[in-house]
């Protein structure tokens, strides 16, 4: 078995996007042209609220480098409140993996709306760079998870 | 913990004394069965030694004869109470009026299920009493007699000892919680006894019986209970202190839970642990063996079974919010893994996070189901002058 040996580290990154704001975002940055790292995959959810801690800690122990959740501004969550209650579902999550000093700032929330689409392709590429200088997510090289 | 006399007496009346005699033991009984017999409740929950000998059950009942063969004060505790409580009352509030005397982490385990709407305390009188810690289930159930004089040790110093759980040992709300009434005889001379009312619920039960007047063993009895609280403290500190060290990082996650067997007792023996389905005993949850073999591929090699290290993360992000210290699931743990360290030590930490503590019955709704509009500012990524270009959806 061979294990990855490539010099330039490309992260690998998944985002969790609202299908009403950031998703819609995420198409304009598209029609726009804007540049978007390839090795970012998105996953279309229903609101930032749907997103379940066993969502991303699955993605993350299987080895995305990154993962970000993009949802609606607070105050404009199509289903009203919905990105409220993310918020802190999101911050527990992130508390946990601090107390056990397992590399929360691999995670990140963001609030995109669907008219910023060069909002969207800048806080990709900022969180990119971010991830690329943190280095690949250690479970990846582990055989023990 | 003991709130403040004046607000307690307040909410509840007046405490009540009963003059040593019986022993700590002897007078809750008796005074259990007082209160069947004037019809203040229905029926009592309460522990009883299991044929064998060497374990507890809860038995719900109401023949007053039975009383005698109750143990209100078991050494061990095989099932949590609060899990007792949702098998009562997880539909709708019990028909029958019961009165259930529990360790108080058992009755916080109790008022954390009440929020999620799993128990009913609507027909519940919920009795608590001075815990000094339950001993060890692998202890007890090779030498019950030994372990039994060990806990009533326990019991006339108000200290856990050598076989009790590491979560006694760091416990500090092992007094008066929210209960309806609470039977207090740490520090207090002879055998006597304090019958704190602690809700107009259980001021209303102990009006009805012809009761001493206990103000004055009260100084004793709060005195105890804070040297008491102080070493427990102080155990805590130490103990989470080495959890801290143990657990750090991925190196530390997986040497913690290193000889994990992934049986998930720890999970069923939680009385928080809330879902119908554990997610990770769901199908969901199970990865694709193609999956296994390219994931081993990747990275050279992979455990089998996966994914034991997310389970523990998983379930701390699910109930560590709730979790009241109980020391449960370190007791299920086949192979002595000190799950409940790592919990509580977490737990305190988001509880802290969230202005939170668990096992109030403060009328608070859990963390999770409320927000406020402008909280939480570190936690998304700070937008600069996003306002100005944001514009409403639709
Ligand atoms: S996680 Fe352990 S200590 Fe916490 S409530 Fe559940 S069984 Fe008790
Ligand atoms: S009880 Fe122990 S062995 Fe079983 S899943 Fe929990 S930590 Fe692992
Ligand atoms: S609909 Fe976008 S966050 Fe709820």
């Amino acid at each position: 078995m061979n294990r990855q040996t490539d010099t330039e580290f490309t992260p690998k990154i998944v985002g969790f996007l609202c299908n009403w704001c950031t998703y819609a975002a995420a198409d304009l940055a598209g029609t726009s042209r804007l540049k978007i790292p390839s090795t970012f995959s998105v996953i279309r959810v229903m609101c930032s609220s749907r997103i379940d801690h066993n969502l991303l800690l699955t993605t993350f122990f299987k080895g995305a480098d990154g993962i970000l959740v993009a949802g609606c501004h607070p105050g404009d969550c199509h289903y009203g409140e919905g990105n409220y209650y993310a918020r802190r579902r999101f911050a527990l999550l992130k508390k946990v993996m601090e107390v056990l000093d397992i590399d929360a700032e691999r995670l990140q929330l963001s609030w995109i709306s669907a008219a910023e689409g060069h909002r969207y392709a800048e806080v990709v590429g900022k969180f990119t760079e971010k991830i690329r200088e943190l280095g690949p997510n250690p479970i990846k090289g582990s055989t023990r998870f | 913990m003991i709130s403040g006399e004046e607000e307690r007496m307040d909410a509840a009346g007046i405490p009540y004394m009963i003059r040593p005699g019986k022993g700590p033991e002897g007078s809750v009984l008796d005074l259990l069965g007082q209160l069947i017999g004037s019809g203040g409740a229905d029926a009592l929950l309460l522990p009883f030694r299991v044929p064998s000998g060497d374990s507890f059950a809860w038995i719900m009942f109401s023949d007053v004869s039975l009383l005698k063969d109750a143990v209100p004060f078991p050494a061990t505790m095989p099932v949590q109470g609060g899990r007792a409580l949702r098998s009562l009352t997880r539909k709708e509030k019990g028909k029958l009026r019961i009165i259930a005397l529990m360790r108080p982490c058992e009755i916080r385990a109790g008022m954390e299920l009440s929020k999620l709407g799993q128990v009913n305390t609507e027909n519940l009188i919920l009795a608590s009493y001075d815990c000094p810690g339950a001993v060890k289930l692998e202890d007890y159930v090779a030498d019950p007699v030994s372990c039994d004089s060990a806990h009533s040790e326990m019991r006339s110093r108000g200290e856990p000892s050598g076989n009790a759980r590491s979560a006694c040992s760091t416990c500090v709300d092992f007094s008066m919680v929210d209960a309806d009434i609470h039977f207090g005889y740490f520090g207090i001379k002879d055998g006597g006894m304090l019958v704190l009312p602690g809700s107009p619920a259980g001021r209303a039960l102990l009006e009805g019986l012809n009761l001493e007047e206990g103000r004055g063993l009260l100084p004793q009895w709060e005195a105890e209970i804070s040297r008491l609280a102080e070493r427990r403290a102080a155990t805590r500190e130490e103990t989470f202190r080495e959890t801290a060290e143990r657990i750090s990082g991925f190196d530390g996650m997986l040497a913690t839970f290193s000889n994990c067997i992934g049986c998930h007792n720890c999970q069923s023996a939680c009385p928080i642990c809330y879902c119908r389905l554990c997610y990770f005993d769901s199908e969901v949850s199970r990865t694709d063996p193609e999956a296994l073999i390219t994931a081993a591929e990747k990275r050279g090699g992979i455990s089998i079974p996966p994914d034991r290290i997310m389970f523990h993360t998983g379930r701390l992000a699910h109930m560590s919010l709730s979790c009241v210290s109980c020391g449960q699931c370190s007791d299920a743990c086949p192979v002595s893994i000190p799950v409940a360290d790592v919990f509580s030590f977490v737990a305190e930490r988001t509880q802290r996070a969230f202005d939170y503590k668990s096992g109030r019955s403060d009328g608070e709704a859990l963390p999770l189901r409320r927000f406020l509009k402008n909280e939480l500012d570190g936690v998304h990524e700070m937008v600069k002058d996003a306002e100005s270009e944001a514009s409403p959806n639709e």
